[in-house]
């Protein structure tokens, strides 16, 4: 794979010393990146697939006969309804414990008409043409609604591939970014050791073999800035993870990948590498065609 | 072997440095390249040594035209060339050794080879005690004997010599031309430039003497040295 080196660089070169580090700190902001990408999609996934598994009917009734004729006729159809796998009305104590954050602890038997919610929940896989559906309840009982969470999950929906496409957007540039350092890097490389470089070609060195020098150089140092930026990403990643379970926000430890997980990030220092020495070696190959 | 015709070189858009330089080294041929400070004199050996191609005139090393020659086809032609570097240029951080060690490993040549030659050639020179010395750590006089030993470690067709005895004794110096003139008897066509005329006279080659960028050859005399 690698032919014939020769190795005629010097091991140490001071104007290449940050570079490693550099590389380190554009992967930490790409794994970041990465794994928020990532984290949002998976998170999406399962939050929205838990949301379209179930929706809700209230009646919306102030009399209470009325209200309760109108909940049972509701039930009846729900439960006919094919794909339904349960239909179970909230007990008041429920509703108002939901409604608690608006309108503070209520008695349970206060005059406040409060509306009927009857939690339906989908069979595995099923689906339901939620229009239809709110048409026969409201010929059924005039004060139902159907909320299948339609409206507002679009927004976040919405608000979430935004974050998704910023993200992947950070990624992008932070990827150029860092070819831009290594084009950078490797001319000051070019530079210091353009001496050696010329007598190199005049003892008859080859382009290929003196390109050669730099790639096994730039390989090392994007492996040892991809380990540092992926070690410090991944412990990063880690304590948001433990974090999150111990939060128990579905949202976030859905996305997040678990500790035992984070050996996906292994291959990223293997890009970094790849992608410094590719750069390094058409950079170098480019300025070498400049000389006689 | 190697032929100018009326060779023109400038840098730029500056003025000519070299006019009209005509000249043929035949194989196994010695000369010198006298001539005063700004004649030219780095200029055509850096034609020589295929360091840049002329701006007019034709160029031709080892029955090749430079006009026409691909640039991968240089290096093979670079290595039957061995340069002496009037500034040494060692690689400061390979030891002597590894530095006279390089051209070799260029041509793939074996370790133990290399070993061979390389530790054969620093003893010849009187390096035997510093061949694992960096250049750092050597003399002026040290340095250019590794420079030598670089140069000539792959028996190049041609040699140039950029004042290869200036920072060296006299007893030195008279070793490192028996050395240049023994390769010359072998076939290495030798090019040697320097400002010391008694080495002129010693060895008694032709001169290509250069002046205001033009080229006059002096024919050779007899040398003061017969060893030489």
């Amino acid at each position: 794979m690698w032919g014939r080196t020769l190795q005629f660089l010097p091991t140490k070169s001071l104007r290449e010393g940050l570079l490693p580090w550099v590389i380190g700190v554009m992967l930490f902001l790409c794994t970041l990146s990465l794994t928020g990408t990532i984290a949002i999609g998976k998170g999406l996934a399962s939050w929205s697939a838990g949301l379209t598994s179930n929706f809700s009917v209230q009646i919306v009734e102030k009399e209470v006969r009325e209200r309760e004729q109108q909940t049972s006729d509701a039930l009846r159809l729900l439960k006919a309804t094919p794909g339904v796998a349960s239909a179970t009305v909230l007990a008041e104590a429920e509703i108002l414990a939901l409604l608690s954050p608006w309108l503070g602890e209520m008695p349970i038997n206060s005059d406040l008409p409060i509306p009927t919610l009857i939690d339906v929940k989908l069979s595995e896989g099923a689906t339901i043409n939620s229009q239809a559906l709110s048409e026969r309840l409201r010929a059924t009982a005039p004060g139902a609604q159907l909320d299948d969470h339609q409206a507002w999950m679009t927004q976040i929906l919405d608000l979430a591939n935004v974050v998704q496409l910023l993200l992947v957007g950070v990624m992008i540039m932070v990827v150029l970014s860092t070819v831009a350092i290594v084009i950078f890097g490797c001319r000051a490389g070019l530079a210091t050791h353009r001496e050696s470089i010329e007598i190199m070609h005049l003892m008859g060195a080859e382009d290929k073999l003196i390109s050669k020098a730099f790639d096994a150089r730039y390989l090392a140092h994007g492996l040892k800035g991809g380990l540092f930026g992926v070690l410090l990403a991944a412990g990063i990643l880690w304590l948001l993870a433990d974090l999150a379970i111990k939060m128990s926000q579905g949202l976030i430890s859905a996305g997040l990948p678990e500790a035992s997980n984070l050996l996906w990030l292994a291959i990223l220092p293997l890009f970094a590498a790849t992608l410094t020495m590719v750069t390094a070696r058409i950079t170098v190959r480019k300025a070498l065609l400049e000389m006689m | 072997m190697i032929s100018f015709e009326n060779v023109g070189m400038r840098y730029g858009m500056g003025n000519e440095i070299l006019t009209d330089v005509s000249f043929a080294l035949e194989r196994r041929s010695f000369h010198f390249l006298v001539g005063p400070s700004g004649a030219g004199k780095t200029t055509l050996l850096k034609l020589l040594y295929l360091a840049h191609r002329p701006s007019r005139g034709l160029v031709n090393f080892f029955g090749k035209d430079l006009a026409t020659l691909e640039r991968d086809a240089l290096p093979r032609i670079r290595r039957r060339i061995g340069v002496v570097f009037q500034d040494f240029r060692l690689f400061d951080h390979l030891t002597a050794f590894e530095n006279v060690a390089l051209p070799l490993r260029l041509q793939g040549a074996k370790k133990a080879q290399v070993a061979d030659h390389v530790e054969e050639l620093l003893s010849w020179v009187g390096l035997d005690d510093r061949m694992h010395a960096r250049p750092a750590t050597l003399s002026g006089g040290e340095k250019q004997r590794v420079a030598i030993a670089r140069a000539i470690i792959n028996k190049p067709d041609l040699l140039v010599a950029d004042e290869p005895t200036g920072n060296v004794d006299a007893e030195m110096s008279k070793r490192l031309m028996h050395l240049f003139v023994a390769l010359n008897k072998e076939g290495t066509t030798t090019v040697v430039a320097t400002h010391d005329e008694t080495l002129v006279r010693t060895v008694g080659a032709p001169v290509l003497r250069l002046d205001k960028g033009h080229i006059h050859l002096h024919p050779g005399g007899t040398p003061i040295d017969p060893g030489v």
